[in-house]
């Protein structure tokens, strides 16, 4: 999938991983964890873009494994640092990145923010089931 | 994807009832309230989260920056809310531990009616 970098496009992405959550036999609980870390790694590649000045799209793509499914959420803004953490987005919740990163933490069973080959940053999401 | 902001006065405070998902999109509205209110005069603010479907780090942002307001008139901010996946948000993140959560309105405004 393939979004452009503005706030409202996270909401359809949202939709769009609960229902592949939800068909490939996750329980609701778990639905839930993984609508709340896709849509936080969506959330703040969208603000990189915007504080970036960036209007290239945001990828998202969802690959399904026996064991787990993982979800890469790929931006164009080069690499934040490998906690993820920005000093201030562009919407000034100065503390909203600290925030992000403890749910994204906790929801995602791994977790791994790395600079990607197209020079922006690629967040990798793994929940097993 | 619209986000519903009712506001009324309990006794010396003023309910926010927010109805639907609080994200990067609609927490803007949410902040844009809550100063107007605070600006206002309103230092006593109860925020019910009881219709809210999804709340992610830019809402919590946007309390956790309602709170330093309030606190600067030596006001306050507390939350309703009884809903494990909303409650789960504020467990992981620490804010347990920064807002007052009530399981109701009238609790949350000290019982006035």
């Amino acid at each position: 999938m393939s979004i452009p970098a503005g706030t409202a496009y996270v909401g359809i992405i949202r939709l769009a991983v609960a229902s592949l959550a939800r068909t490939a036999g996750f329980d609701e609980e778990r639905v839930d964890d993984i609508r709340i870390a896709v849509s936080e790694a969506c959330t703040n590649a969208v603000l990189a873009h915007e504080e970036a000045g960036a209007d290239q799209p945001i990828k998202v793509a969802w690959t399904e494994a026996a064991d787990r499914v993982i979800v890469q959420v790929e931006d164009r803004v080069g690499a934040r640092g490998a906690d993820g953490v920005s000093p201030q987005d562009s919407q000034g919740f100065s503390t909203r990145m600290v925030m992000s990163v403890a749910l994204l933490q906790e929801m995602a069973d791994d977790l791994t923010i790395e600079p990607s080959e197209s020079g922006g940053t690629t967040s990798r999401l793994t929940f097993s089931r | 994807m619209e986000l519903g902001l009712d506001v009324h006065k309990v006794g010396d405070h003023s309910v926010v009832d927010v109805k639907g998902e609080i994200d990067v999109y609609t927490a803007p509205k949410l902040r844009e309230k809550l100063i107007e209110l605070v600006s206002e005069g309103s230092h006593h603010v109860v925020v019910n989260l009881e219709g809210v479907d999804f709340l992610d780090s830019t809402g919590l942002g946007v309390l956790v920056g309602a709170l330093k307001r309030v606190k600067a008139h030596d006001g306050s901010l507390s939350l309703v809310c009884t809903q494990d996946k909303i409650l789960k948000i504020f467990k992981i993140t620490g804010l347990t531990k920064v807002f007052p959560i009530h399981s109701s309105v009238d609790e949350a405004a000290g019982g006035a009616a």
